[in-house]
């Protein structure tokens, strides 16, 4: 029931916004700020009274919901919760209430449809990230477009008719293969089985031929790309991050780019897991040549914020690497990537717009020497910038680092290669700062610093930072139990221990679950549908032998 | 040669013909048909003197509302004719049949007569009110 | 004819009926507000009389079967046309005076609809589609004072014309070739037959072509656009969903009969049409400025997805069909709806530039063409997403690879044209240009019908399984095929 509430508050709080937005532009704002709230404190709620499950691997949903909706089809409103979705859940009312706060002086007209966007938006990614219902999940990920599109193409600048079409077209063609795979995937499943659902737990066990597989990996591939966004297809994504208000390059940089992450890790590599592994290398690759290209682009823009665009390329990179790498170290760094991503990358476009708000340009020829006027914004500039070069101590160090560590067990030259980010984010890193900050530019224009408000917002971001840094513990924990199970899918569990001897390296990740007796041995299944294999004694590999086992043969 | 394929190749020949045919006509036509443009030869002949006035004539609208009570009403005869004739074998059921055909011929008659289709000549009454309206009487 | 036959007929004499007294009282007594009010009175209750039919006898040979399958097209085809009553209320009393024959046309066209979707023999075919065409020839040039209104009554009085013709010379070669009118009997001759005599396969090819021009796909779309944009905004609206709707409610009783889905040829050139007929909608859509045309351009495309669910054939497609086109029907009526709402005396507002701004200066119209036009790309929350995930989903079950791909590139091209006016709906209003509109007068009839078209939009959009159960329900209470 709480995660409907999730999504039912930000959906009528975004229509409380529109209305109360004609009488007064502050009603909205608090409207819409209220009703983040509620969902962060929900979620800090949910966190903390399931932590301990959490912390058990195998664990089934903490939180579930479901409806029928559409039962002819097999089409259910089912919602669903496990660590991974609870920690993109609390991200998605971070970052919410970080953009409503940004834009609390930005947006002045019609700041009712604003919030109304807004909030809508949000509630489509928070549907994303918990529906476990194929059919629902892919009705969120549409929904989401369309607020976003309006954002970009009504508040956004100068170019955004553009930028905002751009956007549209290119996730919602993706989306539409995306939807051709889900229904195959749906068929298959009934050819097999003679049952029509879409749900997750279900299809998991549909069995595909290699070919079947690859293809239809290759549709949801399509679409988690074009969102994360790879490099053949990030083209979007400048324009729509330099074009897009504030708020919105925060929504589409923390969230709207994770639910691509989101989607590899949730759906591709569990549903397909013989073909994820097939595209193991060319993924791993893609996101190398992304964290790469990404950086050298960013260090060639003239333009702040879509300096930054490119270097979300950059780092979303090391999330592509560290999906596909699927070993325990790789795929908490994606994680942890995800979030320090979100939040850091976020950060950077709120200053990016509060620099654009005074100074009306975004050109980083123009600007100069502002730490004289502005050492507050200076400062928390830097802490960014440092962040997103990957100093230790942030949270995003971390993250690179256990995807390199991961990613370093699979294939030496692709991580070597991936290393070479961090080198190559360092140089654009302190560029931005050096460039903008120091130095001292032509006439540099007087700048205010940073209000309370954007401080205070600001520091809340920063301590998220360090805690992730220097205590990321809590985090890996709760993401642990779903990562287990996504790596269970593809056969990779024993492996992976073997080479990192995880047990010695995380002393919590054994800590203190009850003892499950024998033939409970089946993770997150649901009496509505049916189990899932379990990896059966066959599949259990000599640690010595070669990755790239299928649960089925 | 199977049946199927023969009458395929019927109506190859069929259609062939009436491609050859029609094209034939036209091509003919084309070919053989007088072409030469002189300063006179869009005008009509007229025995030698020059012609006045368009050859285009209007014809009054009300020539075509006849025109076509005169269509309508002779249909209507060809079904009463054709029940005329098996009057008794349709019996009491043909005839609630064409009481029903009449009656609605008689409403739409009704309704023409109400918009003023039966006015053929215009009105003294409509005239003057046009006069008196544009004198602002 | 037995009283059962006169029972199961109701909806269609109560149509039939109702416009003599209609016809008298409108010679006897002009008054617009009372020929509304029994015309949507006269919907009412046909739709109503629908609720009373009899379970169908299954007796071959008759002329009309009034089965499930009939009764909801009938149904769906009343409804609509009484929002259609509603929609030109305002609109047509503005241009013309004494406009009470529209609604009588309304009516007849509404009642060769309803033929159509009953027929069962080719002599109420073609009656029915005489029907219909011949009101719809008086409707479109309904407002005589504008040249663009004679111009597309003339088109498209030529074009039904000659596609009669060909329909008609079809209808001949099946009666020479088997001997009967009745679908049923050509149908149980096909399966003697084992395979079409190329007569027979010409003769489907010239009844094609008359379906084909009524449902403007693609080698015989030309009229379309030029027919949506001279026409009065609700009988465009009046075109592009009853009058298609029902030659396709034909469509597919005619094939499914006939069993046409065992001839692999016939069903290659329906791919090819579909196919055609998506990409040259879409692609002729993108560069349009007016927003009739566009919306004439994607009425192409749409057909062409629809088809693909035709040719899929099976259960599915049969539900498929009929729920696109519920959402079909209701989508177009919102669209057009707000065309008319908006157009003022002169001239309709159908240039993309007269919607600047708009959703900043009428919200509430905005908001419905933007659902519509949203439904029409197929986003969620609206009926179109659904409809396009039935159709999809009727293609990927008989395994229609192709299409469904060219389907999917089809519906992301349309996006760009769909999204073109809604980004002009919240550009910034020009300064200056609310003179034109403020000469809008608005019929609050024609706003309850916006506003039902548009709440439909997305309860069906959000809950669809009422239309479901509904069309499942009606279908299979005396399943034809």
């Amino acid at each position: 029931m709480i995660l409907v509430l999730l999504i039912v508050i930000l959906i009528a709080g975004g229509v409380l916004a529109w209305l109360l937005g004609r009488w007064s532009a502050m009603a909205a704002r608090i409207v819409s700020l209220l009703a983040l709230a509620a969902d962060f404190v929900l979620i800090l709620f949910l966190w903390v009274s399931t932590y301990e499950r959490l912390n058990c691997a195998g664990q089934s949903w903490i939180s579930e919901f479901y409806l029928p909706w559409i039962p002819q089809f097999g089409i259910n409103f089912h919602l669903a919760m496990d660590g991974l979705s609870l920690v993109m859940a609390g991200l998605v009312a971070f970052i919410g209430l970080a953009a409503i706060l940004c834009s609390w002086s930005e947006i002045r007209e019609r700041a009712g449809f604003f919030h109304f966007n807004l909030l809508w938006n949000l509630a489509g990614i928070m549907g994303v990230f918990l529906a476990v219902d194929l059919f629902l999940f892919y009705f969120f990920w549409e929904l989401m477009l369309v607020p976003m599109y309006l954002l970009i193409g009504i508040w956004g600048h100068e170019n955004r008719n553009y930028a905002a079409m751009k956007f549209f077209i290119f996730t919602q063609a993706s989306g539409l293969f995306m939807f051709i795979a889900i229904l195959g995937l749906y068929f298959i499943n009934a050819r097999n089985t003679g049952f029509y659902t879409f749900d997750y737990l279900n299809l998991l066990q549909t069995a595909l031929e290699p070919a079947e597989a690859r293809l239809l990996a290759a549709g949801f591939l399509i679409a988690f790309m074009v969102k994360l966004p790879a490099v053949p297809f990030h083209n979007w994504l400048p324009d729509a991050h330099t074009e897009a208000p504030t708020a919105g390059s925060v929504i589409l940089a923390g969230l709207l780019l994770k639910t691509g992450a989101y989607g590899i890790l949730r759906f591709v590599i569990p549903l397909f897991p013989q073909a994820s592994l097939d595209f193991r290398y060319i993924g791993m690759s893609i996101g190398v040549v992304g964290i790469i290209y990404g950086a050298k682009l960013a260090f060639a823009q003239a333009d702040l914020k879509r300096l930054v665009a490119y270097t979300s390329v950059s780092h979303m990179g090391f999330v592509m690497v560290g999906s596909f790498a699927a070993n325990e170290l790789a795929l908490q760094g994606a994680v942890m990537q995800m979030v320090c991503h979100a939040v850091s990358t976020g950060a950077l476009f709120i200053l990016a717009g509060a620099l654009q708000e005074r100074l009306h340009t975004r050109e980083i020829g123009t600007m100069g020497g502002y730490w004289r006027d502005a050492p507050r914004m200076g400062g928390v500039a830097l802490f960014f910038a440092l962040a997103s070069t990957g100093l230790p101590g942030l949270g995003n160090f971390v993250a690179e680092f256990l995807v390199l560590a991961g990613a370093y067990r699979v294939n030496l030259p692709i991580t070597v290669l991936a290393s070479l980010g961090l080198v190559f984010s360092a140089v654009y890193g302190l560029w931005i700062i050096q460039s903008i900050f120091h130095g001292g530019g032509e006439t540099p224009a007087k700048v205010g610093d940073l209000s309370l408000r954007e401080m205070s917002l600001l520091g809340a971001m920063m301590a998220v930072i360090l805690w992730l840094g220097l205590f990321p513990q809590p985090m890996l924990n709760t993401v642990k139990a779903s990562l287990e199970a996504i790596r269970e899918q593809t056969g990779l569990t024993q492996v992976g221990s073997e080479h990192l001897r995880e047990a010695n390296s995380y002393p919590h990740f054994t800590r203190s679950c009850p003892p499950k007796p024998a033939g409970q041995d089946v993770p997150m299944s649901r009496s509505t549908g049916g189990t899932r294999a379990t990896p059966e004694g066959g599949l259990r590999l000599p640690a010595n032998q070669p990755i790239g086992f299928l649960r089925r043969q | 040669m199977s049946d199927y394929n023969l009458s395929l190749f019927y109506l190859l020949i069929y259609s062939t013909t009436v491609v050859i045919l029609v094209a034939g006509m036209i091509i003919l036509s084309y070919l053989l048909g007088g072409r030469h443009r002189e300063p006179a030869t869009g005008e009509p002949y007229e025995s030698g003197i020059l012609s006045t006035g368009s050859a285009r004539l209007r014809f009054s609208a009300q020539f075509y509302v006849i025109a076509m009570f005169f269509v309508i009403f002779d249909l209507e005869t060809v079904f009463l004719v054709s029940w005329a004739i098996s009057v008794r074998e349709t019996g009491w059921g043909g005839f609630a049949v064409i009481l029903v055909f009449l009656a609605f011929l008689l409403s739409v008659l009704v309704y023409e007569w109400r918009i003023g289709a039966f006015d053929y000549a215009v009105s003294g009454r409509e005239i003057l009110k046009s006069i008196r309206k544009a004198k602002g009487i | 004819m037995t009283l059962v036959e006169l029972h199961e007929m109701i909806p269609l004499l109560i149509l039939g009926g109702a416009v003599v007294p209609l016809l008298l009282t409108v010679s006897f007594y002009r008054n617009l507000k009372l020929t509304v009010a029994l015309t949507v009175l006269i919907f009412i209750a046909a739709f109503t009389s629908l609720f009373f039919a009899p379970k169908p006898v299954r007796t071959d040979g008759s002329l009309l079967s009034m089965d499930g399958y009939a009764l909801f097209y009938i149904g769906l085809f009343l409804a609509a046309s009484l929002v259609v009553a509603l929609l030109s209320y305002g609109y047509v009393r503005e241009r013309k005076d004494d406009c009470q024959e529209f609604y009588i046309l309304l009516i007849l066209a509404t009642l060769g609809a309803s033929v159509l979707a009953a027929a069962n023999s080719f002599i109420p075919l073609f009656l029915g589609l005489e029907i219909l065409s011949v009101s719809l020839y008086v409707l479109i040039s309904y407002l005589r004072g504008f040249t663009r209104c004679i111009e597309a009554g003339v088109k498209y009085l030529i074009l039904a014309a000659a596609s009669s013709a060909f329909l008609l010379f079809g209808i001949a070669l099946f009666y020479a070739e088997c001997g009967t009118m009745d679908f049923k009997g050509i149908s149980e001759i096909l399966q003697i037959q084992g395979m079409p005599t190329p007569l027979l396969y010409a003769a489907f090819g010239l009844l094609f072509v008359g379906f084909g021009f009524k449902l403007a796909i693609v080698p015989f779309h030309m009229w379309t656009p030029d027919v949506y944009e001279g026409a009065p905004s609700p009988v465009t609206a009046y075109i592009a969903t009853v009058s298609k709707g029902a030659v396709f409610s034909l469509l597919v009783r005619f094939f499914f009969i006939m069993g046409a889905h065992q001839y692999k040829k016939l069903l290659f050139l329906f791919s090819a049409i579909a196919v055609a007929s998506m990409f040259t909608g879409n692609l002729l859509a993108l560069r349009q400025e007016n927003v009739k045309r566009v919306l004439a351009y994607s009425s192409i495309a749409h057909l062409g997805y629809l088809l693909v669910a035709f040719i899929a054939g099976g259960d599915l497609a049969v539900e498929a069909a009929a729920f696109y086109l519920v959402s079909y029907f209701i989508t177009t009526l919102a669209a057009f709806g707000v065309v008319a709402a908006l157009s003022g005396g002169e001239r309709d507002a159908d240039s993309i530039e007269d919607y600047r701004g708009l959703f900043w200066q009428r919200p509430w119209l905005a908001a419905a063409l933007t659902a519509a036009l949203l439904s029409l790309a197929g986003i969620p929350l609206t009926a179109g997403f659904l409809a396009k995930y039935y159709l999809v989903a009727a293609g990927m079950k008989a395994r229609l690879w192709a299409l469904v791909i060219i389907l999917i590139i089809n519906s992301a091209i349309s996006i760009y044209y769909y999204l073109r006016i809604v980004a002009v709906m919240y550009a910034e209003p020009d300064a200056g240009q609310n003179a034109g509109r403020t000469a809008f007068s608005s019929s609050p009839a024609a706003g309850v019908a916006l506003c039902v078209m548009t709440l439909l939009l997305v309860w069906i959009g959000v809950y669809p399984q009422t239309l479901i159960t509904i069309i499942n329900a009606v279908i299979n209470y005396a399943y034809p095929f």
